[in-house]
Formats: C-alpha cells, sequence, structure tokens
C-alpha cells in the first residue's frame, strides 16, 4: 500500500494540509510542539482507527473547530481508494470513496501500518502494559479482526468487573464468565500466533543488531500452552476458582489483560539485566521482524511512520536502523527535529517537509 | 432554546427534542409540521399519544405490549403453548412474528443482562418466565432469541442455566451466514462463528 496524497483539517494543532508524500521517505521535520507527531497520528489514526498513542480524552478536533477530517487517497493492491474520517462532538464518521462506511473488514483490507514511537523504547524495562499494547498492536495491524475481538474482551472484562464490585449474583457472574473465557482465550490465542511467527525473524533479526550472539527467548507468560480450546477450559475455570478473592479485591486476576511478554538472554532476565543498549536493539529487532512477518504473510511492505526514534538511538543503531528501512520497498514517513543527516544518508529517495505551527510545507 | 419563539412553542420544541433520534433541528420541523397541520391534527395526536400511554400495558403472561391482557397471541388458541420463545424486545418479537413460520408464543425479556447499564436479572422479566415454567401449562421448550451479542449470549446463558433444572429443554437459535446472502460479503467474524458451528451435511 502507499498514500498518495494526504488532506488533514483541524485534526489537533493541524491547520489545512494537502501534501503528496514520497513513495519511499517523507521526512516531517520541525521544532517540538509544532505538530509532527500529529501528522503521523493523523495518518494513523485514519488507517487504523485508533490513536497511535494512549491519549485519555485528549482532542482530537483543533481547538476553534467543530470537526476534524484526515483524507487519504491510497493505492492499494491494484485499485486507488479514498478513506476520509472526521471527528465532531457527535462521533466519528467513515467514508470509503465518499460513501459512508461501516464495513471494518473492507476498510482495513490491504492496509498495514507499522508505527515505531519513542515510548516503544521502554518496552524491555517498562511495566508489563506495554508489552501487551505492543504485543495487541501487532496483533492487530497482522489480523485486523483482533480489534473486535479485543474489544469484545475488554467489554466482558469490565462486565465482570462491575459484578464482582458491586456484588451481583453467581450466576450473572457466571454467565458472563463463559464468554469471558472463550474471549479471552481468542486473544491469548492470536498473540501466540504472532510470537511464533515472528520467533524466527526476531531472533535473526537482534543478533544481526547486536553482532554477538545472545540466545534470546521470548516468552508469552500466561496460560498453559494448548488449543484454543484448552486455554478457553483452563481460563474458565481459573475464573471460578478464583471468584471469592476476586470479589474480595473488586477485579478480575486472570486473563489476557495480566499476561506478559517476558524476554531473556540465556538464563538471564533481559527485564532487569539487559544495558540499555541491549534493550534498545531488542526493540529495533522486534520491530524489524514485525515488519519481515507482514512483508511474509501479506506479500507487501508496510506503511511505516517512526515517530522521532532518531534522536533516541545511538549513532550505530541509527545506521542499522536506516540501513534497513533502505533495504525495504514500502513508503516511511519519520518525523525528526535534525532532518539533515536523515537527508544525507537517504539522497534522492526522500522528501523534505517541514512543520511550524500546526501549517507543512513541502521544500 | 429558540430565541424570540413563543413559550408555548418552545416547550413543545424540548419535549419533541427529547424522543430518541430527534435533535433540535428535527424537533423544530415537527412542531411547524404539527402547528401548520390542517384538521385537528394536532388534537388527533395528542389523543393517540395519550390513548397509548393509558391503554398500552405489559401482557400478564409473555410481557409484550397489549391493550387487553392477556394479549392476543396468548389469548390465540391456535399458537402452540407448548412453545415459547423468549426475545429482548417487542421489536425482536415482531421480527419473528413477520416469518409467520413460528407458531408458538412470546416471552418479552424488556432488555438483556448488562452490568456495564446497571441491568440485572430483577430489571429483566424473567421472574414471569419462570412463573410460566412453573405453571399447569407450561412449555416442553423455550427458544432463546436474545440477540449475537455479548450482553444477548450472557443472557441466554443465564437462563439456560436457570431454566434446564427445571426439566425444560431449552434452545439456542443458530447464529451464521444469513440466507440469501453472498460468503463474499460476510463479516469475518460471522463467519468465524458460522465454521465453528458447522454441522453434518
Amino acid at each position: 500500500m502507499q498514500i498518495l496524497r494526504i488532506e488533514v483539517c483541524d485534526f489537533r494543532n493541524l491547520g489545512l494540509v494537502q501534501e503528496a508524500p514520497h513513495a519511499r521517505f517523507t521526512v516531517i521535520s520541525g521544532e517540538n510542539g509544532q505538530g509532527k507527531t500529529n501528522l503521523l497520528e493523523a495518518v494513523y489514526y485514519s488507517l487504523c482507527l485508533r490513536p497511535l498513542r494512549p491519549t485519555h480524552g485528549a482532542e482530537l478536533v483543533r481547538s476553534g473547530s467543530g470537526r476534524a477530517s484526515i483524507q487519504l487517497l491510497l493505492s492499494r493492491g491494484a485499485v486507488t481508494e479514498t478513506i476520509e474520517v472526521s471527528v465532531t462532538a457527535s462521533g466519528r464518521e467513515l467514508r470509503l470513496n465518499g460513501k459512508a462506511a461501516v464495513d471494518l473488514d473492507r476498510w482495513f483490507s490491504g492496509t498495514a501500518v507499522v508505527a515505531f514511537t519513542p515510548e516503544d523504547l521502554s518496552l524491555v524495562r517498562g511495566g508489563p502494559e506495554r508489552r501487551r499494547r505492543f504485543l495487541d498492536r501487532a496483533v492487530f495491524t497482522r489480523w485486523p479482526l483482533f480489534l473486535a475481538e479485543s474489544r469484545d474482551y475488554h467489554r466482558l472484562l469490565r462486565s465482570r468487573n462491575r459484578i464482582l464490585a458491586e456484588g451481583g449474583p453467581a450466576s450473572v457472574r457466571e454467565s458472563f464468565e463463559g464468554p469471558l473465557a472463550r474471549a479471552g482465550a481468542r486473544v491469548v490465542t492470536r498473540r501466540r500466533a504472532w510470537l511464533t511467527e515472528v520467533a524466527k525473524p526476531l531472533a535473526g533479526a537482534f543478533d544481526q543488531i547486536a553482532r554477538i550472539p545472545h540466545g534470546l527467548t521470548t516468552l508469552y507468560r500466561g496460560p498453559p500452552e494448548g488449543d484454543e480450546g484448552r486455554v478457553e477450559d483452563w481460563l474458565r475455570g481459573e475464573l471460578s476458582r478464583r471468584a471469592e478473592s476476586d470479589q474480595e479485591r473488586g477485579f478480575t486476576s486472570v486473563g489476557p489483560h495480566i499476561d506478559d511478554l517476558r524476554f531473556s538472554f540465556g538464563n538471564l532476565d533481559a527485564h532487569r539485566f539487559a544495558s540499555q543498549g541491549q534493550a534498545r536493539a531488542l526493540v529495533l529487532a522486534l520491530k524489524i521482524a514485525e515488519i519481515e512477518n507482514l512483508k511474509e504473510q501479506l506479500g507487501f511492505s508496510p506503511l511505516l511512520l517512526l515517530d522521532d526514534v532518531s534522536s533516541e538511538l545511538d549513532p550505530d543503531r541509527n545506521r542499522q536502523l536506516l540501513d534497513y528501512l533502505g533495504s525495504l520497498s514500502g513508503q516511511v514517513l519519520l518525523t525528526t527535529t535534525d532532518p539533515e543527516p536523515l537527508l544525507v544518508r537517504l539522497g534522492g529517495r526522500s522528501a523534505l517537509w517541514r512543520v511550524t505551527a500546526g501549517s507543512v510545507v513541502a521544500e | 432554546m429558540i430565541p424570540g419563539a413563543p413559550e408555548p412553542l418552545q416547550r413543545l420544541v424540548a419535549e419533541l427534542g427529547k424522543l430518541p433520534g430527534v435533535g433540535e433541528r428535527s424537533a423544530l420541523r415537527l412542531a411547524f409540521h404539527i402547528l401548520r397541520a390542517k384538521d385537528g391534527y394536532a388534537g388527533t395526536l395528542a389523543d393517540a399519544i395519550r390513548g397509548a400511554v393509558e391503554r398500552v400495558r405489559l401482557c400478564s403472561v409473555c410481557c409484550a405490549l397489549t391493550e387487553a391482557d392477556p394479549c392476543a397471541l396468548c389469548a390465540d388458541p391456535r399458537r402452540d403453548a407448548s412453545l415459547v420463545c423468549v426475545v429482548e424486545g417487542v421489536a425482536d418479537m415482531l421480527a419473528v412474528e413477520r416469518t409467520r413460520e413460528f407458531r408458538g408464543r412470546y416471552h418479552v425479556l424488556h432488555g438483556a443482562l448488562s452490568p456495564l447499564d446497571g441491568v440485572g436479572p430483577e430489571q429483566l422479566r424473567v421472574k414471569e418466565l419462570l412463573a410460566r415454567i412453573g405453571a399447569p401449562d407450561a412449555p416442553r421448550e423455550v427458544i432463546l432469541a436474545t440477540n449475537p451479542d455479548i450482553e444477548g449470549e450472557a443472557t441466554a446463558l443465564y437462563l439456560t442455566r436457570l431454566l434446564r433444572p427445571a426439566g425444560v429443554r431449552v434452545t439456542r437459535i443458530a447464529q451464521g451466514i444469513p440466507m440469501g446472502g453472498d460468503l463474499e460479503y460476510a463479516d469475518q467474524a460471522t463467519l468465524i462463528r458460522a465454521l465453528s458451528s458447522r454441522r453434518d451435511a
């Protein structure tokens, strides 16, 4: 897939933006707080229908305006299509080729976006919710249907938690536990399926970046291994066994919302013992493995959105990242406060945009 | 609030605007229509609203909306009392009824279990359903036709566990690809469900 044209109006701090990104690299430069990340976010939000960063009620619509809109002209497979998302106080409206769209399968088909933000760099040493968020985002990119599956799981989870908090009858709680176990098993199985797919590219990419073999192993810490039915049975059993203690705590203590993704080098727990350099190499390797897997499974290079990642990496890793990106065939949008070194490396395969106070100028 | 409009008109617009799906602009349009209409339309409308509110109530058997109690369906001797179809709302009942295939009776729950909306069994017409199972002309089979969403599924499970011990056969409506539909256009969740609940041909 490729973005042929971006039109943004009143999204976050952005005014009117109408630009055609480069087929390969578009370097979005500007000082901090000018709207570089908002531009990436506009692209991510319109394609994936979820925010790039956890926002917690941050305003999508520019202050003083009643309506934000993002329109992308896309080349997907053999067709050229327009997607348009508009946001007002009363909600979100989707249009595909000018017609009101409700079919999300269709919206996401032929689309894959991998984002890389500074937040990702704390994946290894940060808390488990970071890793779950990373994992779920990657699983969603691979299987867009996961959006609905994960939403179902969380609605069921909130339902059970509400019953626990209000001391609702066991018969009602149990009626939600069956579906909760089923939805949870689906989430766990999807996550494990993704980890299985990326295991090989991950190990390869990591050893290449770190230059010395570390014996990287990845472990999904959650229900016992098994097919989806076994996981469902196990979760149902645990939910029922923990009913009383969960009631005391007022929340559900087992399930994919508690699970974690653990990395180790040989016998060493990477979360405790990885150096800053190793941790960043691992994150880089995870992103590369995700991209490689998408290329293999979907048959095309995903769109890459890199938010000010260069400034967070040392020169050596930066070079490795840029070499890798250069070897891909897909489209890349990246933000930076310091565009010159990037432009030198990328040469004629790039366009430069400057963002100042919410407006974008292509040079 | 419409500045400059007479107070009775403001009141009418405010009341109409409380209806679901009616914004202020639609409310204003409806209000103008009512004011301009001929032949005592406003009086007829007011009577119709008052009549409906005063005379329509819940059937003491199936909890559907009715004027006479029990409702025409529950009183009809040609309907099979041994078969009861449980639905979330009156609209669902009307949808099943439009098929003219179903010859049994209904039970309207008036909602589905939804902890997030504060709806528990007490807010639904569950007690009335249980009473029917215990009555002399109890149904032999209860068909659970609640919606195939999270709350509808949980409600179906809840009722299954409640009714089975009473010795009644409990069934759940099938889910999958719509008739006359095209596999190509079925959404993925439906396809997955249809595949997992496949049966021998």
